[in-house]
Formats: C-alpha cells, structure tokens, sequence
C-alpha cells in the first residue's frame, strides 16, 4: 500500500515536470472514427460509448464519465486518454500516447470527441 | 473518481523536485520489466458467480454441443488405441507398464505439471509422455500438437476425469511457479497488458463480446475442441493464441516458460476437477 501511494506519488511528480500539454482542438468526427476503429483506439472494447455495438465493461461508461467533467478539464482528460498510468499506475488501460497506438493529433480528435457526447 | 483527480492535482501542485522525464517517466510502470515481490490480485470474482455468467453468455452454445456431442471425442478414442499399440526398439506400448485400461494412471494427471530432479524443471502430461516414448519404448518423440500426441495426452488426461487437480508447489517446484507467475504478471507490448490483468483484475467482465474467463478454470479442461480453430488443440496452443491477441511473441511448445506457466495456472486451479476433451469457443 505504502509503495502504491509512493508510485502515484512519483507519477504525479513526473507530471507536473511534463511540459503542459495545451490541448489543441481536435475534430469531434474524426475523433469517433478513431474511438470506433478496433486498430486505432478501440475504445469500445472496454467502455460503453454511444451506437456502438457489443461495448465492454471493462472501464467506466464515458457518458458517465464526461459528466464529471467540465471544460476547464480538458487537460485531465487528455491525459487519460494519452496514459492513463498518470491516474492509477495499475490501469489496464493501453498507454496510447507513449506507446504510440495514437498520434498527439489523434488524441486532441478523441477528446474533443469525448466532450461530444458530454450531456450539455 | 473525482477524489482522485483532486488528490492528484494537489501531489501535482506541490511537486518541488523535477522526475527525470524521457525513459524514466515510465520506467515506474508498463516498461516491461517484472516488478520484484508481485502482489497477486484478488479474484474478481467467485467461480459460482464465473459460472453462472458463463452460462448467460455461452450456455446456448454449450448445450448444443452437449446435444451434439464433442468433436474430440474421436481424438480420445483414438489415443485409448495408440495406448495399447507397440511402438519402438523397445516392442512396448505405454500399457506394458500402464495397465490395459491405463489402470495404474488414474489420478496420475491431476498431480501434473510437477518438478522432476532429472529435468531439474517441471514437467508436464506432454513432455512425460514423449520421455516415456523415448526412454522406456525406444520410439520417436510425437510432434507436440500433432494428433496422435493430443490424442495420448487427452487419453492419458481423461484416465484423471473428476479427479480434483492437486498439482504441488512445495521445495524445489517453488522456484517455476514463482516463474510462471512473474511471466503471467508481467506487462509487454505497445498496449502494456498482462495475462493478469485479463484473467484475475477483470475476469467475469466482457471485453468487447468475449467473456473474460477467470484463471481457476483454465487448466481444467484442456485439450479441448475451440470452435474458432476447428480443431483440438492444447492449453499451451491456447497461451500461443493470447499472446498473438496481445501482440506478445508466441513460445515454442513445452518452452521452459510455457511449462513454468501451465504450473502456475494449473495450481490456481487446484480442488477443479478435470474433465476432459473439453470444449470452447
Ligand atoms: C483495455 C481496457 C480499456 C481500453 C481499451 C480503454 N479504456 Fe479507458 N478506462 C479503462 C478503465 C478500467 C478505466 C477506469 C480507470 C482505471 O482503472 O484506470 C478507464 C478510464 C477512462 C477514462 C476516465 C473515466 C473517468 O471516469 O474518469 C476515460 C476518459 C477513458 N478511459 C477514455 C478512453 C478512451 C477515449 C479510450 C480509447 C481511445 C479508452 N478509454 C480505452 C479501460 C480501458
Ligand atoms: C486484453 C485481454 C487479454 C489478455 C491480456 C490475455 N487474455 Fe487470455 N483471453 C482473453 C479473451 C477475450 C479470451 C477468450 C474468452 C475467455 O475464455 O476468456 C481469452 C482466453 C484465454 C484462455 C482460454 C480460457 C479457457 O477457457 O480455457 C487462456 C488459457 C488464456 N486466455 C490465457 C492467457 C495468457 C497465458 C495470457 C498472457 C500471456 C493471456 N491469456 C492474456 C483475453 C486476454
């Protein structure tokens, strides 16, 4: 437990020596394409995501998610999609930035996505 | 959720010394390397409830083939004749020294994967049964996933059905499991998933429209008849499989790390009995 603390710790640490990300606006359509596309983000593998088929329960309904956001978060949001490891170093979630399964602009396309299908 | 976004932002906004960023930001996890002292997980869920979910999403499937009875049913008839057939320079078969009906087997396979001095390794039903071949009948090794070696290895295996697995850990085993569960636990590959992470942290939840089946039940039943395949196919075959799906180099058969692993999974499954052929999507 104390070593978990420590890691999350270091984690938050290495984040905040992270240059801020200033999170671009992406394009919400091209966004969905990537979310849906199995060799791309896949997102649905794991999440419920709205008029997709066959949805995972493996991580949180986004609707449900986007709703504990506002917009001053887009920077949290980014990161979750880019690596999630920042939130819980144990995630099961793939790291898509580092790992390079997603580009920066694909990741700005994804979030703004996500703020999509935010109930406004 | 929201609590730990706010503790992470408080760690954030008193950070006062700089992580080394590049390589060693992520060094802390998913870098691939096996952390030292592995805290198993708990299993997510409790093999009634693992059942009954199972049943949910595949029992149509299941009682059909029940109704249709399972392909490798022929496979094991099959091995029940290469048991008694003499082979090699030896002029033995494996009922020579077996009994007839394998009599002296029974109960044998659910002790298996086990440590053997001369291998100074683990050794599996497969592996014993090519030693066997080779060592005490003079014939050649069978081809590992070839028929004849799945179907000695199902016969062999089915002479222990509804024995509870009881596979040991103890003295010099230790060190294998202790393998097998660092390989099952280790991150790898661009999407940095873990056998684990699948079978343990978040078995009985659906990934995409696949059931993610809990590891107590996955040494039980093998080799079993996989309708994707189409054929009849072995546990190790199956640790090939999912390591493609994860981007993971697949092992050779009866590799010391696959063997080390099938120890490890079998002994999560020790108290199940075995049942064999079984059968799978
Ligand atoms: C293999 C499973 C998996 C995949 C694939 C996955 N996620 Fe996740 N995701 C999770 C889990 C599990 C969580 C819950 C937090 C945790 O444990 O890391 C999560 C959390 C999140 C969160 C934070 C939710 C909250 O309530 O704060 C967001 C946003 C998110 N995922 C978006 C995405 C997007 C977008 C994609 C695809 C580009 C994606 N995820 C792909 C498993 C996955
Ligand atoms: C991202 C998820 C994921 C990861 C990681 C993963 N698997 Fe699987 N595995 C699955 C899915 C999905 C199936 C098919 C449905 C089921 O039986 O769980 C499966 C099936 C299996 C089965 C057959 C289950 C049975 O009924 O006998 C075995 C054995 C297995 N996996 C072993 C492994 C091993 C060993 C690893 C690591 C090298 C691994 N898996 C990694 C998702 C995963």
């Amino acid at each position: 437990m104390k070593i978990g603390t420590v890691t999350a710790f270091s984690l938050a640490l290495a984040l905040a020596a992270l240059p801020a990300v200033a999170p671009a606006a992406g394009n919400a359509e091209n966004g969905k394409k990537i979310v849906e596309a199995k060799n791309l983000g896949n997102c649905a593998a794991c999440h419920v995501i709205p008029n997709m088929e066959f949805p995972g329960d493996v991580g949180p309904d986004l609707v449900a998610s986007m709703q504990g956001f506002t917009e001053k978060d887009r920077g949290t949001v980014r990161q979750w999609v880019w690596d999630a490891r920042a939130f819980d170093p144990d995630t099961i979630m793939p790291p898509f930035g580092p790992n390079k399964l997603l580009t920066n602009a694909e990741v700005d396309d994804v979030v703004e996505y996500l703020y999509s299908i935010q109930k406004k | 959720m929201s609590r730990l976004i706010t503790r992470t932002l408080i760690l954030v906004a008193c950070a006062c010394w700089v992580f080394p960023l590049g390589a060693g930001r992520y060094a802390l996890a998913g870098d691939g390397s096996t952390p030292p002292g592995i805290k198993e997980y708990k299993p997510n869920i409790s093999t009634q409830e693992y059942e009954k979910r199972y049943k949910a999403v595949y029992g149509k499937f299941t009682e059909q083939m029940a109704q249709e009875g399972n392909p490798a049913d022929f496979m094991l008839d099959d091995g029940k004749d290469l048991f008694g057939k003499v082979e090699g320079a030896a002029g033995k078969s494996c009922a020579s020294c077996h009994g007839a009906n394998g009599e002296k087997l029974k109960g044998v396979a659910a002790t298996y994967p086990k440590y053997d001095p001369e291998l100074k390794g683990i050794d599996t039903v497969a592996l014993q049964i090519n030693r066997c071949r080779k060592e005490q009948m003079g014939a050649p090794e069978l081809k590992y996933e070839s028929d004849p070696q799945l179907a000695l290895e199902l016969y062999v295996k089915s002479l222990s059905n509804g024995v509870p697995i009881n596979v040991s850990i103890a003295g010099p085993a230790k060190p294998f499991y202790e393998a097998g569960k660092a390989f099952y636990y280790k991150r790898y590959g661009q999407f940095n998933f873990s056998c684990a992470l699948c079978h343990v942290k978040y078995a009985g939840h659906m990934i995409r429209a696949n059931l993610l089946s809990n590891n107590r039940h996955h040494a039980d039943h093998w080799p079993s008849y996989r309708l994707k395949w189409g054929a009849t196919g072995s546990l190790q075959r199956r640790f090939r499989g999912c390591n493609k799906n994860v981007r993971q180099k697949p092992e050779p058969f009866q590799s010391e790390t696959y063997r080390n692993l099938e120890l490890y999974l079998t002994y999560q499954a020790n108290g199940v009995p075995i049942e064999v052929p079984g059968f799978r999507m």
